[in-house]
């Protein structure tokens, strides 16, 4: 009778086919309540899950979105560029790790998947001397680049 | 990007949107839909390979998730389970500071996975009495096999 055992500590912690399962809820939300809905969605999420990240951003300056973007792509095998003066970070995506994992796995990668850089950056932003634009996306791979930078006063 | 490591607490925030939305019928409307068109998977496996199947879907999914769990398969008794001593995913909700978790986020294993194993005319039965330490205990059942209770 097989049995398996398993402690926390016996594998990492990288599920990425959870990057279907955000696409999925993301269309679910387009068909369901339309695309201002998920925008609202990840507008609030960001703003509560990213909140320490925000007051970071506030404290520390653009570094600290360097040092999470650095972290997060790492840990996903992403490829980026990033280049930073005191004012503004750009952000160069070669190819989106979970866009590109959705892609090889045969997952629907869903519309407005793109929001999830968009709106997300925008709103780590909000409330900061910092604004994010998003310059261009590829829906297809993922590859993107986003300015961040300081606002006029 | 949000990191596939984000994904839980991003999925813990939609419910609690959609309940904000359209109560909680809109959360379970939710469920079904990712339930139908994401957990294909685990209906292609169970379909393929019975009791089996929940074994090889959990294998994959559990170990990424870097979950602390006991699952079992008994084919001669028509019975797999999974006694999770510490959710990986609720267990996260629970240390975060700053993000209240949604308040029935179990519930959505109740539902997704029920919804594809019992039209395939399996048992499932999933206890959710310890999940506010993170914990639960899954069964699946063939429908000949005898309730230990």
């Amino acid at each position: 009778m097989p049995v398996m055992h398993r402690s926390a500590s016996d594998n990492s912690y990288l599920h990425k086919d959870f990057n279907g399962a955000l696409s999925t809820g993301i269309e679910y939300l387009h068909r369901t309540y339309g695309a201002e809905a998920v925008r609202r969605y990840l507008w609030q999420f960001a703003t509560h899950w990213y909140a320490p990240l925000t007051e970071a951003l506030r404290q520390r300056g653009l570094v600290a979105l360097q040092e999470h973007f650095e972290r997060i792509y790492a840990l996903e095998g992403g490829r980026i560029t990033i280049t930073r003066t005191e004012d503004e970070l750009v952000l160069h995506v070669e190819a989106c790790p979970a866009v590109m994992h959705m892609r090889q796995q045969g997952y629907p990668v869903t519309e407005l998947f793109c929001e999830t850089s968009r709106t997300v950056n925008e709103a780590i932003c909000a409330g900061t001397p910092y604004a994010a634009e998003l310059l261009d996306y590829d829906a297809e791979t993922g590859r993107s680049t986003t300015r961040f930078y300081r606002r006029v006063a | 990007m949000i990191s596939c490591t984000e994904f839980i607490p991003a999925y813990s925030e939609m419910f609690c949107f959609l309940e904000d939305e359209g109560g909680p019928e809109a959360v379970r409307a939710f469920w079904a839909y990712l339930s139908d068109n994401f957990l294909g998977n685990l209906r292609q496996l169970v379909e393929e390979h019975g009791l089996r199947g929940c074994w090889l879907y959990w294998s994959h999914t559990l170990n990424e998730e870097a979950a602390d769990f006991s699952m079992e398969l008994d084919e001669d008794a028509g019975e797999f389970s999974i006694t999770m001593h510490h959710c990986p995913s609720k267990g996260r909700l629970l240390e975060y500071a700053h993000l209240a978790p949604y308040h029935n986020y179990c519930g959505h294993c109740d539902l997704l996975y029920r919804r594809v194993l019992e039209p395939l005319g399996y048992a499932y039965d999933i206890d959710l009495s310890g999940c506010h330490r993170a914990q639960c205990k899954l069964t699946v059942r063939r429908p000949s096999a005898p309730d230990p209770a």
